[in-house]
């Protein structure tokens, strides 16, 4: 049991992390299943980011007072109930309620896991397996998510979690945790926090809208999708040797990284085709960012700063609090940017459909079944397959509607890559504003 | 000389690579990847048909008729053509400008050579037609020449397009069989009327054509 203590924490800070975004592909999912609105559904994904923020921080304070392996256990065993809640939710308040919980848990759990690494571990080795295990949950939950939605269904996202968590329960209380500061000693760490919160929100750009762009923008499946997205964090890992090999000063090594979150999501607002191709070198670039960056900063926020776990609260709430205002700016944009982008799309699904070379009866079928479509789609991107599925041609005309077919799907392609541009652009600069917020010199205290 | 510090290396590369990406992305589309623009409302649009008789024509009559109306009404073709199938009323600047359009359309091909013959599409009018035997027999056995003379087809169009209620017509537009009920009505007697005025102009004074 001993040894598998520090493996089973590091789990659950990775669950716990993984679950801000792990939801991501399966929201088109629990959003049929649940009968719930668009609104209501995006919740899953606001309301663990929002409650795991705000709840950072006094998660800390109460596990300064009391006894830290207490206090996480009963926190990882509230995310155990709460994640086999969430499975077995028949509604979308139930679902938003146990993700509440889920993240109240997760906030416990998640700073209590650090100071129970680091007196399992020891301050250095503790400190880094609890970094390494967040930047990989952060950078694996949606391709987790989106797999096991394909696989199984989204119900399967939460019920994994219930072992792994009913695991930790024990693991957590198998560690003596040592006395813990009680007072704040030093001041959160302001400028590498605000920078993380904004390289937070801007890799909800890549993370969320890029999953939500391949899976209902371009069509593809939630596990092709998740596959596409383990780009991310295959990269992330690769980001940590390469500074080393330049001996990279930290300020740098955040810099470039801010710089190469904002160069890959300018490429994700570009691609030339809606091949999936074209998403790897943005997201190599993004992944290279966030390997370069979340561990970096997580290490600046804390270093040398007690009581560590209140340090650890706030980075914790700026990573999330930057993702629900990532959230908040983005999702109106892209909304609005998708509306705008039907009648673009109509006009050229009209306009090829009128040119076609097609008998006027077949073009007359066509356009009914396509405006049957796109009325029962009506703020989404319609799937033509389902109007052409249906469609009675003659042989003859089978090439020619196929075609046809492909033509029209690209341009709602095309359409659905333009309604992401904004948001994509959107977090570019934020990731901009997070280097300059490393760049602008550092105030001297008079001594 | 100092040389510049390892890292340094680590910038470059970030900025030659995100440079390179996007330079890339750019290069091969990545700027323009966005849904096909319609050309300006007043475009040359070229019009083709795979149909042949009169569904060809139909077709052709119905293309250049909307692109003119829409240029008209300062919009482009697509723009027309989803209000008009999207909105439950039409307006009298639209129903106006698609039946100028129309009748343009008519003036245009026949101008262009490509209106048809009254005797290339008999054949088919006559099948769909609901016609006496003997009388459609009669009619078959007519010479090209004299059907020619007889039916002009643009007078024949013009007059068409002139009875349809094209409001009725666009307001309905989802129901095929009402359509095609109401441009055989208005065909029809767009044809008799043709038959009996041209009648007129070689007989102007024969009695009961008035």
């Amino acid at each position: 049991m001993r040894r598998a203590v520090a493996p089973l924490l590091a789990v659950t800070v990775a669950m716990v992390l993984a679950d801000s975004a792990v939801v991501t592909l399966a929201l088109p999912d629990i959003l049929q299943h649940l009968d719930a609105t668009v609104g209501q559904v995006a919740w899953v994904l606001i309301a663990y980011n929002i409650v795991l923020g705000v709840a950072a921080v006094p998660a800390a304070a109460l596990l300064r007072v009391g006894r830290p392996e207490v206090l996480s256990a009963i926190g990882i065993a509230a995310f155990a109930g709460s994640s086999a809640a969430c499975a077995a939710a028949g509604s979308i308040e139930v679902l938003l309620a146990a993700r509440c919980v889920q993240a109240l848990g997760g906030a416990l759990a998640l700073v209590g896991c650090l100071i129970l690494l680091v007196s399992d571990r020891g301050e250095r080795r503790g400190l880094t397996a609890w970094i390494t295990a967040g930047v990989i949950g952060t950078a694996i939950g949606p391709v987790a998510g989106g797999l096991l939605t394909q696989a199984i269904s989204w119900q399967a996202i939460f019920v994994v979690q219930v072992p792994f968590a009913a695991l930790a329960v024990p693991a957590a209380l198998a560690v003596r945790a040592g006395k813990q500061h009680r007072t704040d000693r030093h001041r959160p760490a302001l400028r590498a926090n605000l920078t993380q919160a904004l390289l937070s929100a801007a890799l909800t750009a890549a993370l969320f809208l890029l999953v939500l762009l391949l899976v209902e923008g371009w069509k593809h499946s939630p596990a092709s999708a998740a596959l596409t997205v383990s780009v991310v964090p295959i990269a992330a890992l690769c980001a940590a040797p390469l500074a080393r090999l330049f001996s990279t000063p930290h300020h740098v090594e955040v810099a470039v990284g801010c710089f190469l979150i904002a160069g890959g999501l300018a490429g994700l607002a570009i691609p030339p085709s809606s091949h999936l191709g074209w998403t790897i070198a943005p997201q190599a670039l993004v992944g290279l960012g966030l390997g370069l960056t979340v561990d970096r900063l997580t290490t600046m926020a804390m270093e040398a700063r007690l009581p560590q776990a209140t340090h650890a609260g706030w980075t914790i709430a700026a990573r999330h609090i930057g993702v629900v205002v990532g959230l908040a700016i983005l999702t109106p944009v892209f909304t609005a940017d998708l509306a705008d982008a039907e009648e673009p799309a109509q006009q050229a699904i009209t306009a090829l459909v009128l040119d076609a070379p097609l008998q006027p009866q077949s073009k007359i079928a066509v356009a009914q079944a396509l405006g049957d479509e796109l009325d029962s789609q009506h703020g989404q991107v319609p799937d033509l397959s389902s109007a052409f599925d249906g469609l009675e041609v003659d042989p003859a005309e089978r090439a020619a509607t196929d075609a046809l077919e492909r033509d029209l799907t690209d341009q709602l392609e095309r359409a659905a890559t333009l309604a992401f541009r904004d948001s994509f652009l959107i977090g570019a600069g934020l990731a901009l504003l997070a280097l300059l917020t490393v760049l602008v010199p550092a105030r001297r205290r008079a001594s | 000389m100092t040389s510049l510090p390892r890292w340094v290396a680590l910038p470059v590369a970030a900025v030659v690579v995100v440079a390179g990406v996007i330079g890339v992305q750019l290069a091969r589309g990545g700027g323009t990847y966005q849904p096909l623009s319609p050309p300006p409302a007043c475009a040359e649009r070229p019009v083709t048909t795979q149909a042949e008789g009169l569904e060809g024509l139909t077709e052709r009559l119905v293309l250049i008729g909307l692109a003119d109306a829409a240029c008209t009404l300062g919009v482009s073709r697509e723009e027309l053509t989803l209000d008009l199938a999207r909105s439950g009323s039409v307006t009298d600047e639209q129903v106006d400008a698609l039946r100028d359009g129309l009748l343009s359309a008519t003036r245009q091909m026949k101008s262009d050579g490509t209106l048809p013959q009254a005797s290339d599409l008999l054949d088919e009018a006559l099948t769909n037609a609901d016609l006496n035997r003997y009388l459609e027999r009669a009619i078959r056995a007519l010479p090209d020449r004299i059907v020619n003379s007889t039916v002009r087809i643009d007078d024949v169009l013009e007059r068409a397009i002139g009875a349809l209620d094209l409001r009725a017509l666009l307001t309905d537009l989802s129901d095929q069989d009402a359509v095609e009920d109401q441009v055989n009505r208005a065909v029809t007697r767009a044809v008799k009327d043709s038959i009996i005025a041209r009648v007129k102009d070689l007989l102007p004074d024969l009695p009961g054509l008035g």
